[in-house]
């Protein structure tokens, strides 16, 4: 999982057993493979708009003058915005539908990116920024829904992690078409435009290829649409197949409308509580680890570690190939590993490498070689949150809370993610400016410190155990006797 | 007639259930269970012996466990008689959270039995 990645997880899979003929092949599966790579154009679109500013910021820091504080703001905006975009986004997607959210959601990448790169000052860029962030948001909410939605059962892990793969992938094409530009057109005045963009080319493939694709058969049944719920499934699946699928899909769109039963209230009962306090606690230590310091502002920090900014752009894009290689092995740990094991890990991990940057500040001198130090811990780090913390923190938020109110206790945490992600962003250039690297690491090092002990404490283990037999387990230890 | 209850996730919510059955049973009339917790009630949680019908909360038109028994109350117009558990709650519990059990109360459309346990 990227970086801050809010998404909408869980669309639930089947607790009954369906039996159902083979997907088929040929057409249908073809066309399958189109609607995925179409929507993913979403999830890269997500990387991309959060990754470009990290190679974009220096020029544009120059055009406008800007100081650490409005930097951090240029950047943040865009997460303010994501925030709203990902509790809003799920609840757009299931008035309007999946299709048209997305239809709409494009609209606003394009009207967002080019608000951004037409800018005249600082002020319009940081609103534009904010729409742009609507849509991230929204999109991160709303893809992977339609993705699992539409894919068959059996495959709909995979076609989410797609796009999972995609979002990084989007950051590291961000890193990689950065360095290009600069080291061959940094002579060109604001080239940082020019960065920004290239993100209009997927918004419009997602717009235009949006079009010819079918809305979500799980939404359209839960309007009680069933006619055209077969047919998109007749495009999609063998002919028995989606005969058969009907019943399995009708059965799904009944729970997921049970998953926005719970709300506020249900906050009174204790242990009810407790577990969305855990959760939120993910969402803020997930971004308090400082990973997206590193996704926005690695070229900056590599530049003032004492790297020519040509090479430090450059330099950067190992973050971006580490961030993927560590999501991909996260992956795959997700399913080997207890939870805690991995979580405690990974904070241990981190709160090392955080301590390594903050001492080669101060034990090796500016200059090339403790920026080129610094590069290689930060690879280590991102590598670490990447391969642990990253990705289980998702996992971890769609499958504790009780499946009453998973819809209204998700919003609370990824709300909480996005904010956090948005207060490191806004904070990390003037920190850095006014304590310098080994303070700010220093504290990054120490916040993990205090996240490894918050979840040693507090965690409980959910890997192995169905929902029913966590919440009876959990119930038992924490609710009101 | 017919008693109905509500129950929630707590020791209140298990003792007015005790409460209602016994009521029930007394007044020999069936009992209308509307589940406030977060999860469905299977066989063996629904108390034996009496006609019971259980309401399960489901969906978004039911977060606001208020409205989900004033609605449940208002389409069955055989229950004359609602039960609540109750207790006493803290200051800062009452700052950030409103009283369920206060609101059916003032809003319920029939006679409310409040319950409380002993020592709380």
């Amino acid at each position: 999982m990227p970086p801050g990645s809010p998404r909408r997880p869980s669309t639930s899979t089947a607790s009954t057993n369906f039996e159902l003929p083979h997907v088929g092949t040929g057409r249908p599966v073809h066309r399958l493979g189109v609607i995925a790579t179409v929507a993913t154009f979403g999830g890269l679109l997500f990387g991309y708009d959060t990754g470009v500013v990290n190679g974009a910021l220096e020029p544009l820091s120059e055009d406008f003058g800007l100081t650490a504080l409005s930097e951090g703001l240029v950047v943040a905006s865009l997460m303010v915005g994501a925030a709203f975009g990902a509790v809003f986004g799920g609840r757009v997607a299931d008035a309007w539908g999946r299709r048209k959210t997305i239809l709409a959601l494009a609209g606003v990448f394009i009207l967002g990116t080019l608000g951004c790169v037409l800018a005249p000052a600082a002020a319009f860029l940081i609103g534009a920024r904010f729409v742009l962030g609507l849509a991230v948001g929204g999109a991160s909410a709303t893809v992977p829904v339609y993705l699992g939605e539409i894919a068959p059962s059996e495959k709909r892990g995979s076609y989410v992690t797609r796009n999972e793969v995609m979002i990084v992938g989007g950051q590291l094409a961000a890193f990689i078409i950065n360095a290009a530009i600069f080291n061959f057109f940094g002579h060109i005045d604001s080239i940082w435009r020019w960065m920004l963009l290239v993100a209009l080319a997927p918004a419009i493939a997602l717009l235009v290829g949006m079009i010819f694709q079918p809305e979500s058969p799980r939404w359209l049944i839960s309007q009680g649409r069933a006619e055209e719920a077969l047919a998109v499934l007749k495009q999609v699946r063998s002919p028995e197949r989606a005969e058969a699928e009907i019943a399995e899909v009708t059965h799904l769109a009944a729970e997921d409308a049970k998953e926005a039963t719970g709300g506020l209230s249900d906050l009174g009962t204790r242990w009810v509580l407790r577990l969305v306090l855990i959760g939120a606690g993910l969402g803020f230590f997930q971004q308090l680890t400082g990973i997206n310091s590193v996704m926005y502002y690695g070229t900056q920090l590599l530049t003032s570690a004492g790297l020519d900014s040509g090479v430090a752009i450059i330099g950067n894009i190992a973050n971006g190939v580490f961030s993927l290689a560590g999501i991909t092995l996260g992956m795959y740990l997700l399913n080997k590993q207890p939870r805690r094991v991995m979580f405690l890990t990974g904070y241990a991990l981190i709160a090392v490498f955080h301590t390594l940057i903050a001492l080669t500040a101060v034990i090796v001198p500016p200059g090339p070689a403790q920026a080129w130090t610094v590069l290689a811990f930060l690879v280590l780090f991102v590598f670490s949150m990447q391969g642990t913390v990253g990705p289980l923190t998702w996992l971890m938020l769609s499958e504790i809370f009780p499946m009453k109110i998973r819809s209204f206790a998700m919003g609370i945490c990824v709300f909480v993610l996005w904010i956090m992600n948005a207060i490191v962003a806004q904070f990390f250039p003037p920190l850095i400016e006014a304590l310098g690297m080994t303070a700010t690491f220093g504290m990054f090092a120490g916040l993990a410190v205090i996240a490894f002990v918050f979840l040693a404490l507090m965690l409980p283990e959910t890997k192995d155990k169905d929902l029913a037999e966590f919440e009876r387990e959990f119930k038992a230890e924490y609710g009101r006797r | 007639m017919s008693v109905a209850v509500a129950v929630t996730d707590s020791p209140e919510g298990r003792l007015a259930l005790e409460s209602a059955v016994a009521e029930a049973q007394n007044l020999g009339t069936g009992l209308l269970l509307i589940n406030l917790t977060l999860h469905d009630f299977t066989e063996d949680e629904v108390p034996p012996g009496l006609e019971v019908t259980v309401i399960n909360r489901s969906g978004r038109g039911d977060r606001d466990p208020v409205t989900a028994v004033i609605d449940e109350l208002d389409d069955h117009a055989e229950v004359d008689r609602l039960v609540l558990g109750v207790r006493a709650r803290s200051r800062v519990g009452k700052m950030i959270l409103g009283s369920v059990a206060q609101r059916l109360i003032l809003r319920s459309p029939v006679p409310v039995l409040t319950v409380r346990q002993d020592g709380r």
